[in-house]
């Protein structure tokens, strides 16, 4: 394959991705907002989401319209679903011999519908969740599409190890900014709804009244978004999925780049697995995240210039 | 009723050949789909209009136009009325482009090697020496097989009489047969059962064709050699019909970025290292192909391709410097080249053209302008030319004073109508002016044309120019079975 489709089709699955959990969190952070007494605010999601600086974001904060505009159709922010999809297209477009028809074509479809000027419109006065429901549709459609017709080839490889690493990341982030919001401190964050919130904006809330029946505690919620290999949303869920599309490129022709990248992904592997929540915490959760998503970040670059650098 | 409502506008102009329409009654091919156009209410007539829209945008077959910093998708405009041939005229169209095909290319290899044409005094020297597009790089190469038209799209138009005329021969990288095959496709989905019903001849086989001969030019003696398609990339207006391409014969589509040649190999740029490259059909012209010999600030093309090409590694299509045949001074040569290499009467004819390079001939232009269309000889997509019965006073004066500058760039042509065909519009049948450029493709077995091809349309009223850069659509075409 070449090297410049890999690049392509790994960025245009990090970018569907990304949409992806966008839409998801901007769709239970807008009920959350209906539903808090306080006025709710969008800081923290503005601020793993989106490069606004604190004073932007704390100025967008209470301004939920305003927030959905800039989150989703804003072509100012790089990280809106309209920039992001755009993207995503552009990269599918390059590669279309690469990926199924069928594949495209929802792209394709995705792309002429946040473009449509109607959209503005509706995020202004209709039910943003109808909305975000429609969007979040198109690209569970692609997802799906993907999984049907895409060659299970290199292509498809890459199109997950992007798709993995994309969810580490944005979970650890979740994570991150969630309890930077009570400065890490695991027993003042106990209002109920805020845990609520924080595991139904990443489809886990469920899972977590199946698994704990103890009602909400931090250290749970750390236990399924880190280490519950059966949340799919999970960091391990995540490492251990990328490791495993990551090993299906191992041939003969490239075994130094490959036992490179296949290092990194297993000591991060072993050291994400090797956790419990006591050990997170003793370590210091920021710590822990802020380490993990350094070594997602290292592993992202050194594939790139072992198996896409081309120019 | 519909029936009357549809055909009632449809005047054809008195000294036009009409496709559809002949005597006031409607002619025998035209008549199956004309009824079940009638059959249709306005409203499902624009449904269809409307869904081959939807069809066009939703798979993407669009251009991306670029104003203020942001692209715009648009679709290349498509008329839901298909343009029909008769399997008699279609056996005369394909027998002209075969013998025309089969002169250009010895014309060709002569002109490369031992230029015979010129030194037994048929084409001047001087029209060969004088035009950009003949490459020096190219002499005494022998090109596989002796193929140099593996691809063409010659556009034939007609006169008013209803007989055909070559009016363009394309044989560097004619663009558009993905439209052939798409608008087959859409007229699927819109009109079920109409194909069949009127016999329609399939197009499908044209990417099987193009690869089976693509494969065969490999030089190197494999069962499974690497044919790829070289794109000058997504931002090139042509950048889906690669695609379509690729995916149709299933062969890499690269850029030019992707391909790096090393001692006098080309080789892509894979994720487990580099692979050879044997055949390439390149939709880079000539000029970007190669920044080593020829445009240095080329970014398109790989350095040193050339040499590969001429040690024979790699076989690239279509060959280089194929502009020297289809260039429109040389054009006016090609009836004697059929007579000169073939010793056979040509069987297309061509449009009567002037060249402006001869005084007396360029006096009969200048005196004539306003029934004469000039054009320059390198330049195609209808750029850079003057419509005599169009222009003001004050274009044609400053055209002339160009044409003054350099007049062997220019050549002229009496304004020939071209034949007008229904299309679709407001609830209505309306003629418009059409061309064709069906699609040739040579290999080591010959030439095939498949039945079929680009009908473009000239969407407004009374134009003749039918190029998609000036306000142009297309057609399904339709060559029936006997």
């Amino acid at each position: 394959m070449l090297s410049r489709v890999a690049d392509s089709l790994y960025w245009m699955s990090r970018y569907m991705e990304r949409t992806d959990g966008i839409l998801r969190m901007l769709k239970i952070n807008y009920a959350s907002s209906q539903d808090d007494v306080q006025a709710f605010s969008w800081k923290p999601v503005l601020k793993i989401f989106t490069f606004l600086n604190d004073e932007e974001a704390s100025a967008l904060a209470h301004n939920t319209r305003g927030v959905l505009q800039y989150m989703v159709i804003d072509k100012d922010n790089p990280n809106s679903v309209l920039n992001m999809v755009t993207l995503a297209r552009e990269n599918g477009r390059s590669v279309q011999d690469h990926i199924t028809k069928e594949m495209w074509q929802c792209l394709n479809d995705f792309y002429h519908t946040v473009r449509q000027e109607k959209l503005a419109e509706w995020l202004q006065k209709d039910d943003p969740i109808t909305i975000l429901d429609m969007l979040i549709k198109h690209g569970v459609l692609y997802f799906g599409t993907t999984d049907i017709t895409m060659a299970r080839g290199e292509g498809n490889s890459f199109i997950n190890i992007g798709k993995y690493i994309e969810r580490a990341i944005q979970s650890a982030d979740i994570l991150d900014v969630k309890f930077s919001d009570s400065n890490y401190d695991m027993d003042e964050a106990k209002d109920t709804t805020y845990w609520k919130y924080l595991l139904l904006s990443i489809s886990g809330y469920e899972l977590y009244l199946k698994t704990y029946r103890g009602g909400f505690e931090a250290r749970n919620v750390v236990g399924q978004v880190i280490l519950n290999d059966h949340f799919p949303r999970s960091v391990i869920y995540s490492v251990n999925r990328l490791h495993r599309y990551f090993e299906r490129l191992k041939n003969e022709r490239n075994v130094n780049d490959f036992n490179q990248v296949d290092f990194m992904i297993g000591k991060l592997k072993s050291k994400v697995k090797f956790s419990t929540p006591e050990t997170i915490f003793q370590e210091g959760l920021h710590q822990f995240l802020t380490e993990t998503k350094n070594d997602l970040y290292v592993i992202g670059k050194t594939l790139s210039q072992n198996y896409f650098s081309y120019t | 009723m519909h029936t009357s409502e549809l055909l009632q506008s449809y005047l054809v102009d008195a000294n036009t050949w009409d496709e559809m329409y002949a005597n006031a009654s409607v002619r025998e091919q035209y008549k199956k789909a004309v009824e079940f156009m009638q059959q249709l209410s306005v409203d499902e007539l624009n449904k269809k209009e409307e869904l081959a829209k939807r069809l066009f945008m939703s798979q993407g077959i669009t251009f991306t136009v670029y104003s203020s910093g942001e692209g715009i998708e648009k679709i290349f405009p498509f008329d839901i009325i298909p343009r029909i041939i008769t399997a008699s005229e279609w056996d005369f169209i394909e027998k002209g482009i075969k013998q025309r095909l089969r002169a250009l290319n010895l014309f060709l290899k002569d002109i490369y090697s031992s230029q015979f044409i010129i030194k037994d005094g048929v084409m001047p020297a001087e029209m060969i020496y004088s035009c950009p597009h003949y490459l020096r790089e190219m002499h005494n190469f022998p090109v596989p097989y002796d193929i140099y038209i593996h691809i063409s799209g010659i556009d034939l138009i007609r006169n008013n009489d209803g007989s055909f005329y070559i009016l363009e021969d394309n044989l560097r990288t004619p663009s558009g047969v993905s439209y052939m095959l798409e608008n087959r496709e859409i007229t699927k989905r819109i009109f079920p059962d109409l194909l069949p019903n009127n016999n329609v001849r399939s197009v499908t086989e044209y990417p099987t064709i193009l690869h089976r001969n693509l494969v065969s030019l490999s030089p190197r003696q494999t069962k499974n050699p690497t044919v790829v398609l070289l794109t000058p990339g997504i931002y090139n207006s042509a950048y889906f019909e690669h695609t379509t391409l690729a995916r149709l014969m299933g062969v890499e589509l690269v850029e030019g970025s992707d391909l790096v040649v090393d001692n006098h190999k080309v080789y892509m740029k894979t994720t487990s290292g580099l692979q050879k490259v044997d055949v390439i059909y390149r939709r880079v012209d000539d000029d970007f192909l190669d920044p080593l010999v020829f445009d240095a600030n080329s970014r398109l093309g790989v350095a040193g391709i050339m040499s590969a090409y001429r040690k024979g590694n790699v076989a690239i299509v279509n060959a280089v410097g194929n502009g020297v045949a289809d260039d429109k001074a040389i054009y006016t040569f090609v009836p004697a080249m059929i007579r000169y290499y073939l010793n056979e009467e040509p069987i297309l004819k061509n449009v009567p053209t002037y060249h402006l390079g001869k005084d007396e001939e360029r006096e009969h232009v200048f005196k004539n302008i306003t029934e004469m269309v000039i054009k320059k000889t390198n330049e195609s997509g209808g750029y850079g030319m003057l419509m005599g019965s169009a222009a003001t006073e004050e274009e044609i004066t400053k055209y002339k004073a160009e044409v003054l500058l350099d007049p062997r760039q220019f050549i002229a042509q009496p304004i020939i109508s071209l034949s007008s065909a229904p299309c679709y519009m407001d609830g209505k049948l309306t003629p418009r002016r059409i061309d064709l450029r069906p699609y040739a493709l040579c290999g080591p077995g010959g030439i095939e044309i498949v039945p079929g091809g680009l009908t473009r349309v000239a969407l407004k009223e009374g134009s003749l120019v039918v190029n998609s850069s000036q306000g142009g659509g297309s057609k399904d075409t339709w060559v029936l079975a006997e």
